[in-house]
């Protein structure tokens, strides 16, 4: 199966061609803040969608260079403000590859800070060395000049679009599908019949590639389904 | 110095004992003093460089970046905009407009910048505003109000308020407000100051002015207030094409290390900043003996500020007996044109140290960090949304937190360097001149609504 699907799909033409898009980001700082861990939790569960998808998918974006140490921002202030360890590794352990909405990982960060604060309540009033400013994101879709209708050009759009439009397709797609994929994979899977190349191509790591990682892996994938 | 600009001996430097001698450190790596030549200074400034083209920027950012601002602008074509600030020349702000201007109507985006103009008395009651929404003291009496609104009505009834976005910088404009008119422009209120401690009657006079806008800008969410209007958030940005961040020949770095007395072959430990207390001079010298126990290398401490202004001069005196004929301490009191010798500086360097006691956003951290250099700052003001701490640099808070770094860094340069790479991207992905003209290209959208922002679960 999987050598009868490489062999003809320098050729195959999609059924649907693919938009390559970017976008950009307006920061809106918001009115919650947070001097202590009580306070994060308490704005954890107020403040609007936009702000959890900037301190999590967004910030993911801002430092996508980094490969070890950087999760979601939450995690990190825990870590670096509050000095609260076990508090940040279990952020740092979300994975929002396993969210198709904003409300469900809102409440799994409420949960997370709320059982930790269960178990070690002297942590919820001690100030944090520096406050957590909630800000939000504000998205504007760009179009890019790259559209593929075949597999050889959509390796030309992944090798010739910016970070953002990466992460836009990649990462940020969960949200908008509302599937546990991103719209590469959906694309290879449904314009292409490239199962296989879709299900590879979703199951890298973002948390310890960077993005420049993540485009070289999805070139080094479809490069491998083109010369077979 | 190079480029034919005259040069003198020494504005400062240390006194040097002819005779070679040794380091007196007990265990300290034995380095021969010896006679270091006196720095060779510029006094004349060079002519100003062309400003940038925005096809200049695209081997840094990458030409897809470069789509997305020309795509962002086509949206906001015949759209007019304003930018009004207190002063062409001088500061951080007149030195931001002159980049973004150009590159704003390069793109097509016509945008005007204009100058308010008063008298000595205006321009003292704003210095006292400035200081005072810092936090100073100031007594705002109805004569200091009365001087702020008489230059205000001036300027509203010499200045035009015709365009689709005017964007009003720090305090000295913001009242210009006054002349919004119900159906037409968008008025945005950039302030550059940090208004987390403001004096509260000095605030409760601008506030009322401020509320008019229909946005307000700031480089920190700290330094912010709550308003009642939408906040934006834009960094303060350096121009990788300026003087003081272009790539540099290697030649030219040479140049200005043999005009300062620096040796190349042994590692250089510095700090860009004025000579001004907050900023710890004193302190990272007494970090640099510390690990000067252990490791050998060279302090530079070049900045400006001792010559014209008197707390400066003592600062450089306190900074001299510190340093007390150290000859592996160089300290440059430079004059305002050297831009090109601080960048050559922060490209020479091995390390870059900002070990700040108090700080707003600290541009010459992201100097450093946009040169690959791996950065150790005080953790304060604007510093920690750039130096992510063991990320894209290290934060100290004690002279010993600072003295363990430069020692650490300098003795594991692997690390060192993945932070100067990270720190780099950190500043090519955030802070950049172009991010911001992104920014402001997005933030007119918004206010025009000439596009709308796409909810994150939206499909």
């Amino acid at each position: 199966m999987a050598t009868t699907e490489m062999s003809v799909v320098a050729h195959r033409q999609a059924r649907a061609p693919f938009h390559f898009n970017s976008a950009a980001h307006l920061i809106r700082i918001g009115r919650e803040k947070a001097s202590n861990l009580s306070e994060l939790l308490s704005a954890l569960k107020v403040c609007p969608d936009e702000s959890i998808f900037q301190h999590t998918f967004q910030t993911l974006r801002e430092h996508h260079f980094i490969r070890e140490g950087f999760s979601n921002d939450f995690a990190h202030w825990a870590f670096a403000a509050c000095n609260e360890v076990g508090l940040a590794e279990r952020l740092a352990g979300i994975d929002i590859r396993e969210f198709m909405s904003i409300a469900a990982l809102r409440q799994r960060l409420v949960d997370i800070v709320e059982s930790y604060l269960q178990q070690n309540p002297r942590g919820r009033d001690r100030a944090a060395f520096e406050p957590f400013y909630f800000s939000a994101s504000e998205v504007i879709v760009i179009p890019t000049p790259f559209v593929a209708r075949d597999l050889a050009e959509f390796a030309e759009g992944v090798r010739h679009v910016s970070l953002t439009s990466i992460h836009f397709h990649f990462i940020d797609a969960r949200l908008r599908l509302r599937l546990n994929s991103n719209d590469f994979s959906l694309w290879l899977e449904h314009e292409l019949d490239l199962g296989r190349l879709a299900e590879r191509i979703n199951r890298i790591d973002i948390y310890t590639s960077t993005l420049d990682d993540v485009r070289r892996a999805i070139l080094r994938f479809v490069q491998t389904a083109l010369v077979r | 110095m190079s480029d034919g600009k005259s040069t003198q001996d020494a504005a400062v430097t240390n006194s040097l004992p002819a005779e070679l001698g040794a380091v007196a450190a007990p265990g300290a790596p034995l380095v021969e003093r010896r006679q270091r030549p006196r720095p060779k200074i510029s006094t004349t400034p060079p002519a100003p460089p062309p400003p940038p083209r925005l096809a200049d920027y695209a081997p840094i950012i990458g030409q897809p970046e470069l789509d997305d601002l020309c795509f962002l602008a086509q949206q906001l074509r015949g759209k007019t905009v304003k930018m009004v600030n207190s002063t062409a020349m001088g500061g951080g702000v007149a030195e931001m407009l002159n980049h973004l201007v150009p590159l704003m109507n390069e793109l097509e985006v016509a945008t005007k910048w204009e100058v308010i103009t008063g008298g000595d008395d205006f321009f003292e009651v704003t210095k006292g505003f400035h200081n005072a929404l810092h936090g100073g003291e100031y007594a705002i009496t109805q004569a200091v109000k009365d001087i702020f609104l008489m230059y205000t009505e001036q300027n509203r009834q010499r200045m035009e308020f015709s365009e689709d976005v005017l964007v009003m910088h720090d305090p000295q404009p913001a009242a210009l407000i006054r002349s919004k008119q119900p159906d037409r422009g968008r008025w945005v209120w950039r302030c550059h100051i940090d208004l987390s401690h403001p004096n509260p009657e000095v605030w409760g006079f601008l506030r009322p002015f401020v509320d008019q806008y229909d946005a307000a800008v700031f480089s920190s969410p700290a330094f912010s207030r709550q308003l009642a209007i939408p906040q934006y958030l834009f960094y303060p940005c350096i121009d990788p094409l300026s003087e003081k961040n272009k790539d540099l020949e290697e030649s030219a770095v040479q140049k200005v290390c043999d005009d300062f007395g620096i040796d190349r072959s042994r590692p250089m430990v510095t700090q860009i900043s004025r000579f001004d207390r907050l900023k710890d001079p004193v302190g990272v010298i007494r970090a640099y003996k510390l690990a000067r126990k252990y490791v050998d290398c060279q302090l530079v401490l070049a900045g400006g500020g001792a010559t014209d202004d008197p707390e400066g001069a003592a600062v450089l005196q306190e900074v001299m007996e510190e340093a007390d004929d150290d000859p592996d301490i160089i300290i440059l009191n430079l004059p305002p044109w050297s831009a090109i010798e601080i960048n050559a500086l922060q490209r020479a360097s091995t390390l870059i140290v900002q070990k700040s006691l108090k700080e707003g956003f600290g541009l010459t951290v992201t100097e450093g960090l946009w040169k690959g250099k791996p950065v150790i700052a005080g953790a304060v003001g604007g510093i920690p949304t750039q130096v992510i701490h063991k990320l894209t640099g290290v934060l100290v808070h004690s002279v010993e937190g600072c003295a363990y770094q430069i020692r650490y860094l300098l003795t594991h340069r692997d690390y060192a360097a993945q932070l100067g790479r990270h720190g780099r991207e950190h500043v090519k992905e955030n802070f950049l001149m172009t991010t911001n003209v992104k920014r402001w290209l997005l933030l007119f959208q918004v206010l025009l609504g000439t596009t709308k922002p796409h909810p994150p679960e939206a499909g």
